[in-house]
């Protein structure tokens, strides 16, 4: 089966082909993934513009469908399923991407996939790697969503812990924003903490060893907070200016600050990740979504992996950002189950990955 | 404008929230003005307190722009403009019909071309540490 994905939740308009194979240990095969990123224009506008990215979506989607075809040297006529983001995302992104695969599956006569968009990241691991032992404990983090999920058995994705303010990648624009650093964050934040010093500004970590008291209900769940540490970043650069009478902090200020930055929310999700991964006794660990991209949290991740004796799988750059790739794979893995799209299939902007994610976790053995 | 309120903590500050939506109509547009950090999410999950939606439900629509919240007295749609330059509310695809029946509560309302008429402003300023002066009146935040 060759699964051509489609991807435009949000920045970036992507197109990919992905067949299963017969091999049972990896049972995917990527022949092409092209992403058209709109980071340029939206750095000029220093953030998503939404009617403007939706425009992009309209003005790049054919080319970067007719790219992807022609990479993977397929013809039209072996695609044999098209999946599709249905959300969650910008409802103008999302039905660029929805409308078009509605109708290359009627032009083709073949079945539409709706593949929720962090499923689809949940399975670039799986893409990347092949089957990882199970069961698999999967943060996904970036710019709009920090998530945990369980994966008792492929295809089956439980949440068990997510942001309760800010998402991790958006934390990270935002403190890059208010040092007067540029769009996107995460990669300037990484780089400049290199050569800081984190022990200099020491930022407090949220504790959220009770539960929710907005919904005390939710007890035990590994829930994030980044909004805490935001404002902790904010404290110190108006202290550091108010000291120095100045509006433009020094280089190493800068440094420092982003070095201690990261250490806390590099720490907030490995204690988390690897707290649920003992929980659940877990097998493997995942990390996925743009912000797997850190420096500091893959190596981390790897290094406690091995002293826990967890393998843990990251997914090369290029499967861990937005693209298609993942959704195609997501998309073959709810083909096979018989989950396609209705011909009425619509754009879900608020869509929530499942409703068993709501499901407690098992007492403490 | 009234003087504003001084809330000692977050949890104050969702009081103070929940007691305004109470006085809410449909079709209300609240801006929530004040910096990084000042507490304008925290304020929204108080909004939804008060409309009997589960406050858990509110994250930061930073990145996704829109979250819209149903199952309470009237559906309450969170905005925030926080990556946009410049925005036309009729450009971010909200559903007419959910902003007529409900709340529109935006965050960053400085990026708006037009501001809504009969727009309620809340401006939150922090007071260092955990406490905030919350001020609330009628008409835009006049920037």
């Amino acid at each position: 089966m060759l699964m051509l994905g489609i991807e435009t939740s949000c920045d970036e308009t992507a197109a990919a082909l992905v067949e299963s194979t017969a091999d049972l240990e990896r049972p995917w095969r990527i022949r092409s993934n092209v992403v058209a990123s709109q980071v340029e224009i939206h750095r000029e506008w220093g953030g998503v513009v939404p009617e403007l990215a939706s425009r992009q979506h309209v003005r790049d989607i054919c080319g970067v469908v007719e790219r992807a075809l022609a990479e993977g040297g397929a013809a039209w006529r072996e695609v044999g399923a098209v999946a599709v983001t249905e959300g969650p995302g910008l409802v103008g992104s999302l039905l660029v991407g929805v409308s078009f695969a509605k109708s290359a599956a009627w032009a083709l006569d073949v079945p539409v996939v709706p593949v929720h968009h962090l499923a689809g990241h949940i399975e670039s691991i799986w893409l990347a790697h092949g089957n990882v032992p199970l069961p698999a404990i999967i943060l996904v983090v970036s710019g709009g969503h920090t998530s945990l999920y369980l994966v008792p058995k492929a295809g089956e994705y439980r949440l068990v812990g997510r942001t309760r303010d800010d998402a991790a990648g958006e934390a990270y624009d935002k403190v890059a924003k208010l040092m007067g650093l540029g769009y996107p964050g995460g990669p300037l934040v990484d780089a400049l903490s290199v050569e800081g010093q984190a022990a200099r500004f020491p930022l407090p970590f949220t504790r959220l060893t009770h539960p929710d008291r907005n919904a005390p209900d939710r007890d035990h769940r590994f829930d994030f907070s980044f909004s805490g540490v935001k404002t902790a970043v904010l404290r110190h650069v108006r202290l550091r200016q108010q000291e120095l009478g100045v509006t433009a902090l020094p280089d190493q200020d800068v440094r420092d600050l982003c070095a201690s930055f990261q250490y806390t929310v590099v720490e907030t999700l490995l204690r988390r990740t690897f707290k649920a991964a003992r929980w659940f006794e877990a097998a493997s660990i995942g990390i996925a979504g743009g912000v797997s991209a850190n420096r500091l949290l893959r190596a981390e991740a790897v290094r406690r992996g091995a002293q826990a004796r967890v393998p843990v799988f990251v997914p090369p750059l290029a499967l861990s950002t937005d693209n298609a790739a993942m959704i195609a794979a997501a998309g073959l893995r709810a083909h096979a189950a018989g989950r396609i799209g209705a011909p009425d299939l619509n754009a879900v902007p608020n869509l929530v990955l499942h409703a068993n994610s709501e499901e407690r976790p098992p007492p403490r053995p | 404008m009234s003087a504003p309120v001084v809330s000692g903590s977050e949890r104050e500050t969702r009081a103070i929230a929940a007691a305004l939506a109470a006085t809410l109509a449909p079709g209300a547009v609240l801006l929530l003005s004040g910096d990084l950090g000042a507490g304008k999410t925290a304020f929204v999950r108080g909004l939804a307190e008060g409309l009997g939606i589960d406050p858990g439900e509110v994250t930061s629509p930073t990145f996704t722009l829109v979250h819209q919240y149903d199952g309470g007295r009237l559906p309450l749609l969170h905005v925030d403009l926080y990556r946009l330059e410049t925005a036309d509310l009729d450009e971010l695809g909200l559903d007419a019909d959910v902003t007529g029946k409900g709340v529109l509560a935006v965050e960053w309302p400085d990026r708006l071309a037009r501001v809504p008429a009969g727009a309620v402003s809340v401006r939150i300023e922090d007071r260092g540490a955990d406490a905030r002066a919350i001020g609330v009146w009628h008409g835009d935040t006049g920037k």
